[in-house]
């Protein structure tokens, strides 16, 4: 038996660096300091009914068993007939792997794009066009003593996010919450029970006291650390919070931009914003001026509803003009472990974070013409790569579509629909798990993945297979006389 | 003097076009445009390989006219950076038509795609039918939008007409979708059919006028007056208008004319006058 200390998880963004695994004979058997998703996802990832185990080519319309060289060959053939071919994926691997997929796309003229295109993308072009004020998460833990998530359900999306760097954590400067939120939580629970007893005895369900809507609790003049939670629902996040501000589905910008109205001590014409009583909003207002160093994290849903990166733009100018005030930061809640350092490794080899377009030789960006979503759904693209990512399941339908007509390569550890729908399947090796590399918290602080176990027999590490790929494309052009 | 391009194949991958334009084909033989390359996607091509090339060109670039026939989606940046001339797209334009123009015309018989005449400086441009996001623009990342000439729609608009727009007149004869005139600086745009709202967001002066419905208007634009009329570069357009000014969470000056008869919804603000 081994134990592994200061493991550091391979799934969200939240990249929590303390994980402890234990590991006998090559296998993972316990680990702790996980979270629900994190703990299933050591315990289970093994499983051979999910994994790609051998490397398949279609053939006659059906996916066979074939050699690996066999596989890299066919994928290298592919890549270098096409003319417009796309190399997505990218967050769930390791900088080193995105870095070889780089070098590939240059090579191949393709075009590299990663999952941000359909997340944090409106996130990015947002920082180009007003910047972002910013900070990492070890300050926001040891100082932060109002934090706000927008749009964004860390309970659910980012399990320790809360324990590890806010509410819950316990900071030089700022104390834990935590027997104030697990109080809450108690009475959450009680809530339910006596509904759902009522439910039952009375066929009807209780009447709970409201919180009025109008004004902020008195408490909030305490010192102690707040939990803010604006979203378009209740979801498990804002019942923990101390208050929770419900905004109409799709009117995130207006109110952002009534709070910046406020918050430079001008006035608001209309009784409401989005669904949200101006007199609150001038609490909230007051409140955020009111402390000493606040945070604000926004997740997807403010960046795919409505105004896209328009509502991140008003969201970072609202942070901004907070800082003549108080001070204050802003982060988005990045989703895939390594999709920051996607970003990051992308800005740095080619100059722009995602949709890079290598077709004329040197990289051109403009999100809406080079991203993987647009080219596909605008059918141009003539081929695939896809690494550690499912672009068949939540890519719109017409761009799966395109996507699946054309020859497609998929480079991935467990068996997705992607993977069921390509030409050439690579079974890979768990980046965090089977192999040790480099990724990038969603506040861009790099930590090291460590390798727990040896990956399974024909299971190599994504950046082996590009190279290898790059290896053998090189090869093809020197042959056909391709410069 | 004409000279006609007609597409010989369907487009699949995009196709760089910027050699397209009068300035690049005057003075030039048949053969000598023929030879021109561009991009295929990642393949580079000559003209003739994508276009039959008929006709002659004008001498110097006022002189040369240019019609290109069929299904041009797939383009992008025909006439980018064009001084004189004129070019007519017989069918849909692709992405990027007239980026960077300083003069010329060009006329797009059939839909245009988006970043329609970004960042132009002069010169006119008319879409019969329908243009994208984006028109009259900046790129990615830059704050110089549209910074003179006229760009006309007779169709309706995509997002963020006249985005980072410094000078110039966009002119849109069915709807726009949101955030026309976003982050504009200066120069008008005139919607004559409705407009899906967020107008001027972030936008410190300018004018824009809807003159069918809006679909709400942003809280940090402010109740000013009811005008009756207003003049667009000398035409006159018959109101009556709600002015509201913004976008003041930006410190903006930007006036917003919305027609009063078609936006009932807003007629609450008339307490404020
Ligand atoms: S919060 Fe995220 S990074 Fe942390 S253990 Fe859970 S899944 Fe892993």
């Amino acid at each position: 038996m081994n134990v592994i200390r200061n493991v550091t998880c391979p799934i969200c963004g939240t990249l929590c660096d303390d994980l402890e695994v234990t590991v006998k004979d090559n296998v993972i058997v316990d680990a702790a300091n996980t979270c629900a998703i994190s703990d299933a996802k050591f315990m289970n990832y093994s499983n051979p009914k999910h994994r790609n185990l051998t490397p398949l080519v279609r053939k006659n319309g059906e996916l066979r068993e074939t050699s690996l060289e066999e596989a890299i060959k066919k994928s290298a053939e592919i890549l270098v007939d096409a003319s417009y071919p796309i190399l997505y994926g990218w967050s769930c691997t390791s900088c080193e792997a995105i870095s070889a997929g780089v070098e590939l796309a240059e090579e191949i003229g393709g075009v590299i794009d990663n999952t941000s295109t359909v997340c944090h993308g409106p996130s990015i072009l947002s920082i180009q066009n007003v910047g972002i004020p910013t900070s990492t998460l070890g300050q926001i833990r040891h100082r932060a003593d109002l934090i706000i998530y927008w749009a964004s359900d860390p309970y659910s999306a980012h399990p320790r996010h809360m324990e590890r760097y806010t509410a819950f954590s316990n900071g030089r400067f700022q104390k834990s919450e935590w027997a104030h939120y697990v109080a809450r939580l108690r009475g959450i629970l009680g809530k339910k029970r006596l509904s759902r007893a009522s439910e039952l005895v009375l066929m009807k369900e209780a009447e709970l006291p409201v919180v009025s809507g109008g004004k902020l609790p008195p408490k909030f003049e305490t010192d102690k650390r707040k939990l803010i939670v604006v979203d378009v629902r209740k979801t498990r996040s804002a019942e923990l919070a101390d208050f929770f501000i419900q905004v109409e589905p799709n009117k995130d910008f207006e109110l952002i931009q009534a709070l910046r109205l406020l918050v430079r001590d001008e006035e608001v014409e209309t009784d409401q914003v989005a669904g949200v009583p101006v007199s609150l909003l001038e609490d909230v207002a007051d409140t955020m001026i009111g402390c000493d160093f606040g945070v604000l994290f926004f997740g997807v849903g403010l960046t795919m509803s409505s105004g896209k990166l328009q509502n991140i733009d008003a969201a970072i100018a609202l942070t901004r003009d907070l800082n003549y005030r108080t001070k204050f930061v802003i982060m988005p809640m990045r989703g895939h472990f390594n999709v920051a350092g996607a970003n990051i490794v992308s800005t740095w080899q080619t100059g722009y974070p995602f949709a890079v377009d290598f077709s004329q030789g040197y990289p051109r960006y403009n999100p809406g013409e080079t991203s993987a979503v647009d080219i596909l759904s605008r059918d141009e693209a003539d081929a695939s790569l896809i690494v550690a990512s499912d672009p068949v399941s939540n890519f719109p339908r017409r761009a799966v579509e395109n996507l699946v007509k054309n020859p497609l390569i998929a480079i991935d550890p467990v068996v997705s629909p992607t993977t069921a729908m390509a030409d050439v399947v690579l079974p890979s090796a768990f980046v965090g798990i089977e192999e040790g590399g480099t990724a990038y918290r969603m506040d861009r602080v790099p930590l090291p993945m460590k390798k727990l176990v040896d990956p399974p027999q024909n299971c190599l590490s994504d950046r082996e297979i590009l190279q290898r790929i790059l290896h053998h494309v090189k090869r093809l052009r020197a042959q056909r006389g391709i410069a | 003097m004409t000279l006609i391009l007609k597409l010989k194949k369907k487009l699949s991958a995009p196709v760089s076009a910027e050699c397209i334009s009068p300035d690049t084909f005057a003075g030039k033989q048949e053969s000598e445009i023929a030879g021109l390359t561009l991009w295929e996607g990642n393949r580079k091509r000559q003209l003739s390989e994508i276009f039959e090339v008929e006709g002659i060109s004008g001498s110097s670039p006022s002189e040369t006219t240019i019609h290109i026939k069929g299904d041009l989606s797939k383009t992008r940046r025909i006439g980018a950076g064009m001084t004189e001339g004129r070019i007519v797209i017989q069918g849909n334009g692709g992405m990027h038509i007239g980026e960077e123009m300083k003069g010329g015309t060009i006329l797009v018989e059939g839909n245009a795609g988006s970043w329609l005449g970004s960042a132009m400086k002069g010169g006119v441009i008319e879409v019969k039918r329908n243009a994208g996001d984006y028109i009259g623009g900046a790129h990615r990342g830059s704050t110089k939008g549209m910074r003179g000439g006229v760009i006309i729609v007779h169709g309706n608009a995509g997002s963020e007409a006249g985005s980072h727009m410094r000078k110039g007149l966009i002119k849109i004869f069915g709807d726009a979708d949101q955030f026309a005139g976003i982050y504009m600086k200066d120069g008008t745009i005139v919607v004559h059919g409705n407009s899906r709202g967020r107008l001027g967001a972030f936008m410190t002066s300018g004018k824009i006028v809807v003159c069918g419905k809006a679909e709400s208007v942003l809280p940090t634009f402010s109740i000013d007056k009811i005008n009756r009329k207003t003049k667009i570069h000398g035409d006159e357009i018959a109101g009556p208008f709600y002015v509201f000014v913004g976008d003041l969470a930006e410190h903006g000056n930007g006036k917003l004319y919305l027609s009063q008869t078609e936006n009932e919804h807003l007629k609450s603000v008339e307490l404020f006058l």
